[in-house]
């Protein structure tokens, strides 16, 4: 009997833990853009799936992109705004920038870490996302080398509906053999006007495990996950950065990537 | 000898015809327009061919730079830009879709 509750009392810890599966969003609407052109993007620190709360970011760390091998930095042009999820507001920011030139700009974000108190915890996650403009490829496979790094082996922005994609996880340049990798899709639509997300999520879990999809990588720290809609879908690989301490409390160095399939039609 | 030679050309051929050609082309505000060019493999697009038409003439005709880049003056008018590899390589670029 005891043991029965204790199990319970493990699968409600489990239960809470995969109800707060963070994700770090650096948001736009296209990533896959015709011509160059001016790209606003939304920082959000979110639930994408279930949108049942959004965080207050912390701060942001560094911020950077990368177009042809040069780094620009951009810190300096992130505006703090207010964004209001289906459930309730949180502290994030926005920024602009003009991608003018063909190729991939390779966006990096690394937050300041966040205070999880239902975790006692800190969370970072260092997050990547490629917009291409006209087709060219150019950085979206480049290793950077960061802490906690997702290094993608398909190109995040050409996916089509029902495609793979296929990243390799990594912590200061080394792969992470069977890193825990969650899944989320962006299941509410951002409105970029009024930063807000749609109260109606576009899909119902049949099932918790649905909402944020456990996977691991393989040996070579490889994984790879089949694209069943279109949008957005979050990778999150779990503390796998080198840093396992903030102030004093535990730290998860996380490193997230985004990616967005479209529809054959 | 003409053994290398025909080794080399069929090489460039066969890397021509094996990608897409692509080109960007934006204004910029200055009275210039610049065009990329480039390849759907990542490749570049320097030394190949570039020229702007206007009514069906060429008015300004160059190669992509070591940036695989080419920068014109803003033609009066309506033109074409157009990246030219080659047979079935073509890829135009109307004046309307070139803004800042």
């Amino acid at each position: 009997m005891k043991k029965l509750v204790l199990s319970s009392a493990v699968a409600l810890a489990l239960a809470t833990s995969s109800a707060f599966a963070h994700f770090q969003m650096v948001y736009t609407p296209q990533s896959a853009m015709d011509k160059g052109g001016k790209i606003v993007l939304k920082h959000v620190f979110t639930h994408p799936f279930a949108d049942e709360h959004t965080m207050d970011m912390a701060g942001v760390e560094e911020f950077y992109v990368i177009h042809k091998e040069e780094k620009t930095d951009l810190l300096s042009t992130l505006k703090p705004i207010t964004f209001k999820g289906s459930q309730n507001s949180g502290k994030a920011y926005e920024s602009e920038y003009n991608a003018r030139k063909m190729g991939d700009h390779l966006f990096v974000m690394t937050p300041k870490p966040y205070f999880e108190a239902n975790e006692d915890a800190y969370i970072q996650q260092i997050t990547k996302m490629v917009v291409n403009v006209a087709g060219l490829p150019t950085d979206w496979d480049a290793e950077l080398g960061l802490k906690a790094e997702i290094v993608p082996l398909t190109k995040p922005y050409s996916i089509w509906t029902g495609g793979t994609f296929t990243g390799v996880v990594k912590s200061n340049g080394q792969p992470v053999p069977y890193a825990e990798i969650e899944v989320e899709y962006l299941n509410h639509d951002v409105d970029m006007k009024t930063n807000s997300t749609s109260k109606a999520g576009k899909v119902e879990a049949p099932q918790d495990s649905f909402v944020t999809i456990g996977i691991k990588a393989n040996k070579d720290g490889e994984f790879t996950f089949g694209i069943p809609k279109a949008g957005w879908w979050g990778f999150a690989a779990l503390g796998v950065g080198p840093d396992e301490e903030f102030e004093g409390k535990e730290l998860s160095q996380d490193a997230v990537i985004w990616i967005q399939a479209t529809d054959m039609k | 000898m003409s053994k290398k030679i025909f080794f080399t050309l069929g090489l460039l051929s066969s890397f021509a015809f094996g990608h897409t050609a692509l080109m960007s082309c934006f204004d910029n505000g200055d009275g210039s327009v610049t065009c990329e060019g480039g390849f759907s493999d990542g490749s570049s697009a320097s030394g190949t061919n570039f020229r702007v038409e206007q009514g069906g003439n060429t008015i300004i005709e160059g190669r992509f730079d070591e940036d695989s880049e080419f920068t014109f003056d803003k033609p009066d008018g309506g033109y074409i830009a157009i990246f030219d590899a080659g047979e079935g390589h073509q890829v135009k670029v109307d004046s309307k879709n070139i803004v800042e």
